[in-house]
């Protein structure tokens, strides 16, 4: 491991959410216990058994589709009125995506088989890539930008591509997230493969049953440490480094012991150089599917070992759904506002814990404690995980 | 990102000529377009579809039946290229990244789930096509082909989503996160697809495409797999390179003009550090922007040789790129340029050293 020359920092954070159009509005909500699921609205899907998801109060634009809203007015927050400034080419732009595209590509599908003409226009239809396009051209970037797809684990590899480009030196400035918004066919696909609840999902219950699903979007600031310095920026945490892996074990379940989960947790402290005692809280993926929950618990003690004992775990789908491809920079908001603040948002509804999930994973309430440090888990179908590891900032 | 460093080792080809890299060498060479009209199960028009193509007994049948069709192209591509770069990946799958570059990955898939369930509902919807309908379902099944399982990403950049997935794959091998990096780009036509590039204007109507024309390109689709890993790593291994990576560069423009793109292209290539390229590899395809992009850098290199352009044979896939890059493996030269514009986002350009057709 070759260890990056620059520190890499957040300075900036925006969320658009199922409980409130902003940072934190969204952050008391969380820390109060409330929750942003409701019954749902934004489909028509009457057959379908679960009616029930973390819709966020926002709609299309004429000319944007939902998703590039909610980024954009996420990005609008992070960036707090700031007009980057230095080299456009060392400015980069890195979102994850799950759907993004899919509901215009359905609208057009079903007008199709309606026997009528649809409306297919390329930048439609191409929408992954111009959701990150269109926050390019908001921070004046002219330097690389991506766009993952890697399922629910999209938008933690996103913040991960960018700590790796500003701690190789590369940029300067970097924004990274995800947005995700509800549409039929992940809709109709979870149901299908019996992974939703009709009820209000119970990450590490005892009898959770499933997830919801949730729409959203989160855009983080990432900047080296000189040159947030150098403008006076305010710091909301450090992002250590980052790992990744693959299952080889399944096309949707995740191995049963938690082994891929493990090794990019593992390999997130490597690259940070932080040891498994220096961290304090795991801002857990968390589905409450029955197949996740445990696995991801057993891969955590995999991973820390004995000190897994004093941490402390919590699921943001409780709070907001599962948010597919923004899903990771939930989890890392989270864990950055937790770093912050230094309490630990609750999981909520968990009353007794499958014996599997046997750590501290906050139930109910919002827990008050000391926080250095934090990994923060997304994992998706394919078997793709990544590890994100922040520090709590402390003006070093 | 620059440097000589990583050396791509192995190459795996599924093209529309067909498959593997001698048959990809005389199509090159014989400069014949591949198009005709599709099969109706794809959609209807022209392009250039791989319909040679057969992954049985590459594939066990079981698995077969499971996939979409860039996952089954991805994974006769890797075959390949494993099998090309004398690499075992199971004897060292926690070593091996996965970097997929596409974009119809995970689309085929979610017509054929959405289709029979926006007229059927619930009762037409399938579990067992719905695990398909993610970009990343091709690193997933590659994962579990071939036992890999270090890091992974999907990445969706329009036409230059492969060389993203290159720059990724080459970042993890520099950082030390992996050993040996398995770069794919793989795309897959469908009915839905053809519906709305040609719903969008963009298919060339009359004849093949013809780069400079502007009247569209012909959409195309297979799977180009590279292995790349360090020059240190392959030679303990005693593999002698196809190639040596020697820069790799992207620039984007925050306007969605031709002239801004232009001059990210032109910045991409600057950023390569120079050198009188032997052979150039193009990525226009027909589309007045993009042949228009890869114009302007050509006018202001008047000493460069003239472009080969793959979108011209085996048609425009969409997201992968790929086929730029598999096609400036496929003739020996000291230094090749490859040019990769793109109708948004990031552009890119490459230089591929040593390239050598010679493996004894």
């Amino acid at each position: 491991m070759n260890r990056p020359p620059q520190r890499v920092v957040v300075t900036g954070l925006g969320i658009v959410s199922s409980l409130a159009l902003g940072r934190e509005g969204t952050w008391s909500a969380m820390l109060e216990g409330k929750d942003g699921l409701a019954p749902l609205t934004r489909l028509s899907l009457p057959l379908e058994p679960a009616q029930l998801a973390g819709q966020v109060a926002m709609d299309p634009g004429r000319h944007q589709t939902l998703c590039e809203r909610m980024a954009l007015g996420a990005l609008e927050e992070a960036l707090d009125g700031l007009v980057p400034q230095g080299d456009p080419t060392r400015i980069g732009v890195f979102q994850g995506a799950g759907t993004s595209g899919l509901p215009v590509a359905e609208a057009f599908l079903e007008e199709r088989l309606a026997g009528r003409r649809g409306r297919a226009s390329e930048p439609a239809y191409q929408s992954p890539s111009t959701v990150t396009d269109a926050l390019a051209r908001r921070v004046g970037s002219q330097g690389p930008r991506g766009t993952i797809m890697n399922a629910c684990s999209s938008s933690l590899l996103a913040l991960g591509q960018a700590w790796e480009r500003l701690a190789a030196g590369e940029l300067d400035f970097a924004v990274a997230g995800g947005a995700e918004n509800l549409c039929r066919t992940t809709y109709a696909g979870f149901s299908c493969l019996k992974a939703v609840d009709a009820k209000k999902c119970r990450p590490f219950s005892r009898d959770r049953a499933g997830l919801n699903l949730g729409e959203g979007a989160v855009q983080l600031v990432l900047e080296t440490l000189d040159g947030a310095r150098a403008r006076g920026a305010m710091i909301y945490a450090e992002v250590l480094g980052y790992g990744a892996s693959m299952d080889a074990h399944h096309p949707t379940a995740p191995h049963p012991e938690g082994e891929g989960a493990a090794r990019a947790m593992t390999m997130a402290l490597r690259t940070g150089g932080l040891d498994a005692s220096g961290i304090d809280l795991v801002s857990a993926h968390g589905t409450a599917t029955p197949a996740n929950d445990g696995a991801e618990c057993l891969a955590i003690r995999r991973a820390l070992g004995t000190a897994a004992d004093a941490i402390s775990v919590t699921s943001t789908k409780s709070q907001f759904g599962h948010t597919l491809g923004a899903a990771g920079a939930f989890g890392a908001a989270a864990a950055i506002l937790a770093l912050r603040d230094q309490v630990v948002s609750p999981t909520l509804r968990l009353e007794e814990a499958d014996p599997i999930c046997d750590l501290d994973c906050t139930p109910k309430v919002a827990k008050q404690r000391l926080l250095r440090a934090a990994l923060v888990n997304a994992f998706a179908f394919g078997g793709n995980n990544t590890s994100l590891l922040v520090r709590r900032w402390e003006g070093r | 990102m620059s440097g000589t460093d990583l050396v791509i080792t192995g190459l795996g080809l599924v093209l529309p000529c067909g498959d593997g890299i001698e048959t990809a060498r005389a199509s090159l060479a014989s400069g014949a377009p591949c198009f005709a009209d599709l099969p109706e199960a794809l959609g209807l028009g022209r392009g250039a579809a791989c319909a040679a193509f057969n992954p049985v007994g590459t594939i066990p049948p079981m698995q077969l039946r499971r996939l979409d069709r860039p996952s089954r192209f991805a994974w006769v591509a890797a075959h390949q290229a494993f099998a090309d770069a004398g690499l075992d990946p199971k004897a060292m799958g926690e070593r091996i990244a996965v970097a997929v570059g596409s974009l119809t990955g995970g689309s085929e898939a979610s017509e054929a789930f959405m289709r029979p369930y926006l007229q059927r509902g619930p009762e037409g919807a399938s579990p067992l096509v719905f695990p398909n309908c993610v970009a990343n379902a091709a690193s997933g099944h590659l994962a579990l082909a071939y036992g890999l399982k270090g890091p992974s990403a999907t990445i969706v950049d329009r036409e230059n989503a492969t060389f993203a997935a290159l720059e990724q794959a080459a970042r993890w091998l520099r950082l030390g996160l992996a050993e040996v990096a398995l770069v794919i780009g793989t795309d897959g036509l469908f009915p839905l697809l053809l519906d709305l590039c040609r719903g969008a204007r963009m298919l060339a109507r009359h004849g093949d495409p013809e780069v400079g024309s502007g009247r569209g390109f012909l959409p195309g689709e297979g799977a180009q797999a590279f292995l790349l890993e360090s020059r240190d790593h392959a030679a303990s291994r005693g593999v002698r390179p196809r190639a040596g990576l020697r820069a790799l560069a992207s620039s984007s423009s925050f306007e969605d003009t031709v002239p801004g793109r232009s001059q990210a292209l032109a910045r991409a290539v600057a950023a390569l550090g120079g050198g009188s390229p032997e052979r150039r590899v193009g990525g226009a395809n027909g589309l007045a922007r993009l042949d228009a992009l890869e114009g302007g850098l050509a006018e202001a290199h008047p000493e460069w040789p003239g472009a080969i352009h793959p979108k011209r044979l085996w048609g425009e896939f969409g997201g992968s790129g790929g086929q730029l890059l598999a096609a400036a493996l496929l003739e020996p030269s000291d230094l090749t340029l490859v040019t990769a514009p793109a109708s948004s986002g990031s552009q890119f350009a490459a230089l591929l050293e040593g390239v050598n057709l010679d493996r004894s």
